[in-house]
């Protein structure tokens, strides 16, 4: 028999960046808030405390810091007709659990979309005809436009302490920036990161090719940093372990670092953990929702808890879950091509090259999660799609993360995996290897999509999301591309060997080995409740009192890593929910 | 012979009856040093700010009790006393005080039943309150807190500390002339010499002590007054003279560490942290600056010159010659990853450690601990981060450790004693033991 | 000088991280402790039985090979470590979904879908690959010459020694494990003396770079781990 708790003005479903953002702006409304996260409490020291979080084996192997699929997983398929698998083991993505989210175990790459990825299927119509964007292809425009998000893409940036160099300040070009990037209104609040020894090779080869390199964005601080909730970051001292672990050093952009102290100050804020929500309550009419009903693990009891607002800021696949398991709108219907929730599912297209020179010492361990130097000579907007026959672009990178030996060792190819060749080969090339990969954008397609699957349940009884998700020509085409991008720059870097890893045609989707977290779509947001279920301000289309943040409002990947746009995506809603939705709750469009 | 046993008979009853008189004649209760308006009111939020500036929470408040419940443990060296409760609570509390009895306990520290307070409760510093103060301070316990009936634990005091006669004597000596006067005709001077020296009572743990325990100076005219002393084995450390851990340090320094327990230079350790979170971080920006000010005037010296390019001891680590010797391996180990190579930290996050007065202190005490166990700053309103140092107790043998404090402090410009490893040893115990 | 005779608990400013420091004295014993080792064939498993310590042993052997530079995996200690993971979570699969129904030949691409825990793969796959290397190399895999077990792990590797759709994962469990026995931190058995780490010139646990971004030279200091030991 559940129990219910008092009444509070709102609810927030997962404490990770973006329930963070929105506990803080509506604790600022001085509303009486809860915020639910599934996973543990987690802070500085003692959870990521150094030298203890140096663990590559507890944490870069054995997920300390990701959701255990024991307790929350989903199934995947590759075809509309095959039989979905549980994801067993935690492999092509990792989300995370716990206070923080996904915002501790980030590398830490921050960037913004460009103008045309926000309307990209207007831009291909316009620009290349919509005979352009092939049977099957479900891209939309977000309902938003660059111009207006400039602001809150500036706050997130802010807030949460980047490091980097404008290449483009209010339509003035910057010297040393990307020339390419959609126009800040200002440079970066830190100055970006120093670079790694591989990342000069490239820019000085990028350079004399006529290519634009310039550092990449990052949420890894390169000074003392104060924001404006006081909070603070101290400068990172690039210790080789980012993506997946906590920060030992107060480096890394995160709630801890950047929001959750000065939060948990706010006498009308409180939050609990261990504590997942099972579904969002629906009045009878199905109009509003009343609450949130959550297993409380300590009390090991159902909870019903009733709210005059429901924020929905958990991982973006979960986010898609509990829609499909509390009726917030129709689950999309693949073949009818009916209904949004779940619609759009999409990933991220990457590729890399790795090069080998037996007399450069990279020193891999001395690393940052997002140091490293890029191109976007080859982005979304400086191709031509009809000429090359795909839609998509990508970042270029060079930039070693970590030099962790278990994670992998990169061994020119023909070196068994192993036997005395193999120890061989880790002793002639660790640290005498890098990579320039290519980060890619990853279209959205009719039967890549999310639902709920008919076999499999979780501890809770609820049926597991069903993922159907597989590789599209489209996609292989813009990796390929970008292949033929990156291989002259390799060679003309003159390294011992060189070798190259990217998608290619008839490719199937392998959820074994690690890809990348960037899971996006399935409640997408846009301009018509027809073919979203976001409006443009996060709010359900049918609900009027729920808010969706997080990635899973973007109707298509972005060619860039998505937390720069998530962050302004959640400072955007925040906005809209205080200074329009509160005095006057009601659908805002 | 008979002259002289009668001189001496003469003298032994005059002791006599001078002690009888000490041991039974009423303590006479400072009045109020000012007259206020017979229709004096306390201004609203007054008695809170009064209660913030003289840190009343720090003492009167257990951790994890009701608020000014009293209770909380003080150690000392003959033994453990328990603070009082001051809740207008009328049976255990200070409800029944009349303000005259009030004052008389922060000028004199004596009980409306003329018992004596030990002087862990600092009225050699609260003697300097003004009449306002006392006032703001006198309604917020009478009116402003909720009573809670709570009774201590019994002093364990070992004699002769048990008896009160003897504080009595001991006052007669320590205390100063009751009351406030301002050196300096600039009102922040002024202000700041009332905070530091009054109700802020920075004197009791940093200006030293003299063989009576007492604080060997109450005002700032005194050279002695905030030379440094030590609490809990830890130093606090001088904020004046030759070796002041502010010299250099501007306005803003002062006035950001008392505000938010960090600045670019330091951070607050050991005690000092309470004092920041029950007491600085409240205070108005205009008493911040006036300490600040203060402080300053008592800090005339010009600021140590920046050291030019790299030290020895940053190109040592720099090098990361395998051939170095134990302590700069350690500092590599276990400190250059906030401290940097530098030892300069990072503003306001990570400590400067060249240059540091718990780092260069006369005693290793407080470096030791914080190598061991670590540390703490507490959430303020400017900046709420509780940034953590983790200890190095699980990971470091006391060899280590005293190998370790000994490079520290003669790393970059530093030039201080070496740490033996039985003062590791005897800390690692004593803090196994708490 | 006299000490200011009055001050609070000790706890009240060490709140913050003292929890741990009553252990501080019994943790550093144990890390004392740790380095006592017993001789890898002294062992006593707390997982493996005698027959499967011995084929790990062997495997590991042949994994990671003792000869040429660097350490082997049994110089690393590698079979205690596997043997501690699989007693462990790790073994059990703890953290993985193992609700049914289970369809172990599904596509490899949808990942591992048997209903066997690590340890059990280890315990069923141990016996299977040894009937494999007693019919077609004349023995126990353990008890083989090594150009023989070189042979038979090839052939485990390639997916030629016939096991059941539920063991497809023995072979690279072995390896990613024997892999993870190398270099993981000395606590967890393996590494032994970080003697894998100061190979192939990984630093270990000391996470602080900042001075050698950039900087085109060897990194000349070895490796420190979590407890704090140096090599």
């Amino acid at each position: 028999m559940a129990r219910t708790d008092p009444k509070k003005d709102v609810v927030i479903i997962g404490l990770g960046w973006t329930g963070s953002i929105l506990g803080m702006e509506l604790a600022q409304e001085g509303l009486e808030i809860l915020a639910l996260e599934r996973g543990p409490d987690r802070e500085t020291v003692p959870d990521f405390e150094y030298p203890k979080v140096i663990d590559e084996l507890k944490y870069g192997i054995r997920l300390g810091f990701m959701q255990k699929p024991k307790k929350s997983t989903l199934t995947i398929r590759r075809t509309l007709d095959e039989v979905a698998q549980p994801y067993r083991r935690l492999g092509s993505f990792l989300p995370g659990d716990g206070v923080g989210g996904a915002g501790i175990h980030w590398n830490g790459q921050t960037w913004r979309p460009l103008e045309i990825e926000l309307r990209l299927k207007s831009y291909v119509e316009e620009t290349f005809g919509a005979a352009t964007i092939p049977d099957g292809m479900t891209i939309q425009d977000w309902g938003v436009n660059y111009d207006e998000m400039e602001p809150y893409f500036d706050r997130f940036e802010y807030m949460a302490g980047i490091a980097g160099k404008a290449g483009n300040i209010k339509g003035e070009i910057q010297a040393g920036g990307n020339p390419f990037e959609a126009p800040r209104s200002r440079d970066f609040p830190m100055p970006p990161m120093k670079q790694g020894v591989d990342a000069q090779m490239f820019a000085k080869t990028a350079s004399a090719l006529g290519l634009h390199p310039f550092p990449r964005p990052s949420a890894n601080a390169t000074q003392s940093y104060v924001n404006e909730y006081g909070m603070q970051l101290g400068p990172c001292n690039y210790c080789g372990f980012c993506e997946r672990y906590g920060c030992a050093n107060y480096s890394k952009s995160s709630p801890q670092t950047c929001i959750l102290d000065a939060l948990k100050r706010m006498p009308n804020f409180s939050y609990k953990v261990n504590s997942e929500v099972l579904k969002i309550e629906l009045a009878e009419d199905g109009k509003t929702a009343t609450g949130v009903t959550y297993f409380d693990e300590a009390a090991q009891e159902e909870v019903f808890q009733p709210a005059d607002l429901v924020i929905v800021a958990a991982y973006s696949l979960h986010n898609v879950h509990l829609m499909l398991l509390s009726g917030i709108g129709e689950p999309w219907d693949p073949v009818q091509q009916t209904g949004t929730t779940g619609k759009n599912y999409s990933y991220q297209m990457n590729g890399a090259t790795s090069l080998f020179f037996k007399d450069v010492e990279f020193n891999p361990f001395a690393a940052a999660g997002s140091n490293g130097i890029s191109i976007d000579d080859y982005a979304i907007s400086q191709i031509d799609f009809a000429k090359e026959g795909f839609i998509g672009g990508s970042y270029i990178t060079a930039g070693i993360s970590n030099g962790q030996p278990i994670r992998g060792i990169s061994l020119p190819e023909g070196t068994p995996s192993w036997g005395a060749s193999w120890k061989q080969g880790i002793g002639d090339w660790y640290g005498h290897a890098m990579s320039i990969g290519s980060h890619g954008s990853n279209m959205a397609y009719r039967d890549c999509y999310l639902d709920l699957d008919p076999t499999y349940t979780d501890p809770h009884g609820r049926s597991l999301m069903r993922m159907t998700f597989n590789w599209k020509d489209n996609d292989i085409r813009m990796t390929q591309f970008m292949r033929s991008k990156i291989e002259p720059i390799a060679e003309a870097m003159q390294p011992d060997s060189w070798q190259s890893s990217y998608k290619a045609e008839g490719a199937q989707y392998d959820v074994r080995p690690y890809q990348t977290t960037h899971n996006v779509g399935g409640a997408i947001m846009g301009t018509d409740p027809k073919t979203s279920s976001l409006n443009r301000y996060l709010q359900a289309w049918g609900q009027h009192n729920v808010f969706v943040m997080g990635a899973s409002a973007f109707p298509q990947n972005i060619q860039y890593n998505p937390t720069g746009m998530v962050g302004a995506l959640a400072y955007w809603a925040a906005d809209a929910i205080r200074n329009d939705y509160l005095p006057n709750p009601r659908p805002l469009v | 012979m008979n002259r002289v046993l009668r001189v001496l008979l003469i003298v032994a009853a005059i002791a006599m009856v001078a002690f009888l008189a000490f041991l039974y004649v009423p303590v006479q209760r400072t009045p109020a040093q000012m007259v206020l308006a017979a229709d004096y009111a306390v201004p609203e939020g007054a008695g809170a700010y009064a209660m913030r500036i003289a840190d009343c929470a720090a003492c009167h408040t257990a951790e994890g009790g009701q608020p000014f419940a009293g209770g909380r443990a003080i150690i000392s060296p003959v033994g453990t006393i328990y603070s009082s409760n001051i809740t207008p609570d009328p049976e255990t509390g200070v409800g029944r005080y009349t303000l005259s009895e009030f004052r008389a306990a922060l000028y004199d520290g004596v009980r409306p039943d003329g018992s004596h307070l030990y002087p862990a409760m600092p009225y050699e510093n609260y003697r300097k309150l003004t009449e306002q103060d006392i006032r703001a301070l006198y309604s917020y316990f009478q009116n402003d807190v909720p009573p809670v009936k709570a009774t201590q634990p019994l002093n364990d005091l070992a004699f002769p500390f048990n008896l009160s006669w003897g504080l009595r004597a001991w006052k007669w000596v320590a205390l100063g002339e009751p009351g406030f006067t301002a050196r300096s005709s600039d009102a922040d001077l002024a202000r700041g010499q009332y905070l530091v020296e009054g109700p802020g009572h920075c004197g009791a743990c940093h200006s030293p002590r003299n063989a009576l325990m007492a604080q060997a100076a109450l005002t700032g005219a005194d050279p002695a007054f905030l030379s440094g002393g030590q609490i809990a084995g830890w130093t606090a450390p001088p904020l004046r003279g030759a070796i002041s851990a502010i010299q250099g340090w501007s306005a803003h320094d002062i006035t950001l560490i008392l505000a938010t327990a960090r600045n670019a230079h330091s951070a607050i350790n050991g005690e000092m942290q309470l004092v920041v979170r029950d007491s600085s971080q409240y205070m108005t920006d205009g008493d911040l600056t006036a300490i600040a000010a203060y402080l300053g005037a008592l800090n005339q010296r010009a600021p140590k010159p920046a050291a030019e390019g790299q030290t020895d001891t940053e190109k040592l680590l720099i090098s990361a010659d395998p051939s170095m010797d134990l302590g700069p391996r350690l500092y590599l180990d276990n400190c250059a990853a906030c401290h940097f190579t530098n030892g300069r930290g990072a503003d306001e996050v990570f400590p400067e450690l060249d240059g540091s007065s718990l780092v260069t202190a006369e005693s290793p005490t407080g470096l030791i601990s914080m190598i061991l166990q670590g540390g703490e700053l507490p959430s303020t309103a400017v900046r709420p981060a509780r940034l953590r140092m983790p200890g190095f107790a699980y990971r470091l043998s006391d060899d280590e450790v005293a190998t370790l404090a000994t490079f520290l402090r003669q790393a970059w410009s530093n030039n201080t004693d070496a740490v033996t490893v039985d003062e590791v040893s005897g800390l690692r115990q004593l803090d196994t033991a708490n | 000088m006299p000490q200011f005779p009055f001050h609070r608990t000790r706890r009240s400013f060490l709140a913050g991280t003292a929890a741990g420091a009553a252990l501080s004295v019994l943790a550093f014993q144990a890390r004392a402790q740790a380095a006592k080792e017993v001789p890898l064939a002294e062992y006593t498993p707390e997982y493996l039985s005698p027959a499967e310590y011995a084929f790990v042993m062997a495997a590991t052997a042949r994994l990671i090979p003792s000869e040429g530079d660097g350490p082997g995996a049994l110089d690393a200690r590698v079979p205690v470590f596997i043997d501690r993971q699989l007693a462990g979570d790790f073994g059990i699969a703890a953290d993985l979904y193992m609700e049914g129904p289970f369809n172990p030949e599904a596509d490899p691409n949808l990942g591992t879908q048997t209903a066997l825990p690590p340890a059990e793969i280890y315990r069923q796959g141990i016996p299977a690959f040894d009937i494999w290397c007693a019919d077609t190399q004349g023995g126990l895999f353990a008890d083989l010459d090594t150009d023989a077990q070189d042979i038979a792990l090839t052939a485990l590797s390639n997916g030629e020694v016939g096991l059941s759709a539920d063991l497809r994962e023995f072979w690279s469990l072995l390896l990613q494990n024997t892999k993870e026995g190398y270099f993981c931190d000395p606590q967890y058995g393996g590494n032994a003396g970080m003697e894998s780490w100061v190979y192939i010139g990984f630093p270990g646990a000391r996470g602080n770079f900042d001075d050698w971004v950039g900087r085109q030279e060897v990194y000349p200091l070895g490796p420190v781990n979590i407890a704090g030991e140096r090599a």
